[in-house]
């Protein structure tokens, strides 16, 4: 079903349930990883998944249609999890490097990623960036976003995407090349 | 010499580098959701439409409802209680005759002559309690033994 239809059939009370709940069925999964790859932990993933359709459930009457309906849920999502971090670092007054260790520690349980030493180094590496970065890397590296697309989603301009975009990569580079080294540990650097 | 790592030469794990969520996850995930945004019906609260009320209707009704609730209090309360009487009221409200059994039996120690004796500003107070007849004053004064009459 296309946009327009589910946002067409959502404006009318007999037909809301059903087309928020075909909303729900087309985004989840974007939803979800592009949620996931930020706090890396499925349970956190999961929780703030239902966040972000409650809360467009809430403001989905106010959605402007010049925007796209995909670019608005993907900005929810975005602030839900930028949110999500910064209310960890500040609950428990752990300081940027604590949180990184944390999901790192995650990661690093994570049956998919722990056999592979490279996949490992580089997914340390993703989340050693700042948590704005990592999101712009993610958008673009995985979700091979356009970067016009990420401008609306995370309100940045599109050089300034591209430029981050370019140091993200050469930072990870960067650190994945030196991992072995002990000034690469992520629990002592930066 | 440490060789570079190049990202763009790394294969990519595809949009999604971490392991899958719990099988059926994504099956069961709209019926969550679904669950949290638009409860069944029946668990509707039965005063939501109040919460649809504007603030300032709100405000009117619960007044209004005060002050109902005030009013039917004291509807319902029913008339004040009456004022506790006065020992002089309680008096009135026995009957003579009974006041005079009770002031000639023996525990009082009062008998007729008493009665008759009372202070002038009282006799108006005995009337009222004796009232007699002049001649019924004369058989009760006849009536009384010799030795008594002799002390007057």
């Amino acid at each position: 079903m296309e946009d327009h239809e589910i946002l067409a059939k959502f404006q009318v009370p007999a037909s809301r349930n059903l087309a928020f709940n075909q909303l729900v069925r087309k985004y989840q999964q974007r939803v979800y990883w592009h949620v996931r790859k930020m706090v890396i932990d499925h349970d956190d993933a999961d929780d703030l998944t239902q966040d972000v359709f409650v809360k467009v459930w809430k403001n989905l009457e106010n959605f402007r249609q010049d925007a796209q309906l995909f670019t608005w849920i993907y900005r929810i999502a975005t602030n839900e999890c930028l949110s999500f971090l910064q209310s960890k670092r500040r609950k428990f007054f752990l300081p940027l490097n604590d949180v990184g260790a944390e999901l790192a520690a995650k990661l690093e349980a994570d049956p998919a990623v722990a056999g592979d030493a490279i996949e490992l180094k580089l997914q340390r590496a993703i989340l050693r960036l700042p948590d704005k970065q990592r999101l712009v890397f993610n958008l673009r590296y995985y979700d091979e976003m356009p970067y016009e697309q990420m401008a609306e989603i995370t309100g940045t301009s599109v050089g300034a995407l591209k430029a981050s975009y370019h140091h993200a990569v050469r930072k990870i580079e960067e650190y994945v090349t030196n991992a072995d080294t002990p000034a690469a540990n992520p629990d002592e650097a930066d | 010499m440490k060789t570079p790592f190049r990202l763009d030469e790394h294969p990519r794990r595809g949009p999604q580098p971490l392991s899958s969520p719990p099988a059926g996850y994504f099956e069961r995930l709209p019926t969550r959701v679904m669950a949290q945004v638009a409860p069944p019906a029946r668990s509707a609260q039965p005063l939501a439409w109040l919460l649809r009320v504007p603030a300032s209707l709100r405000t009117g009704l619960a007044s209004t409802l005060l002050l109902g609730t005030f009013a039917a209090s004291l509807w319902l309360g029913g008339e004040p209680l009456p004022a506790p009487a006065t020992p002089a009221a309680s008096l009135d409200a026995v009957p003579s005759a009974q006041l005079v059994e009770y002031l000639t039996s023996g525990e009082t120690h009062v008998d007729m002559l008493d009665l008759a004796e009372l202070p002038a500003h009282h006799l108006g107070l005995t009337k009222q309690y004796l009232q007699p007849s002049a001649s019924e004053l004369s058989a009760a004064l006849d009536a009384q033994p010799a030795e008594e009459t002799g002390l007057l």
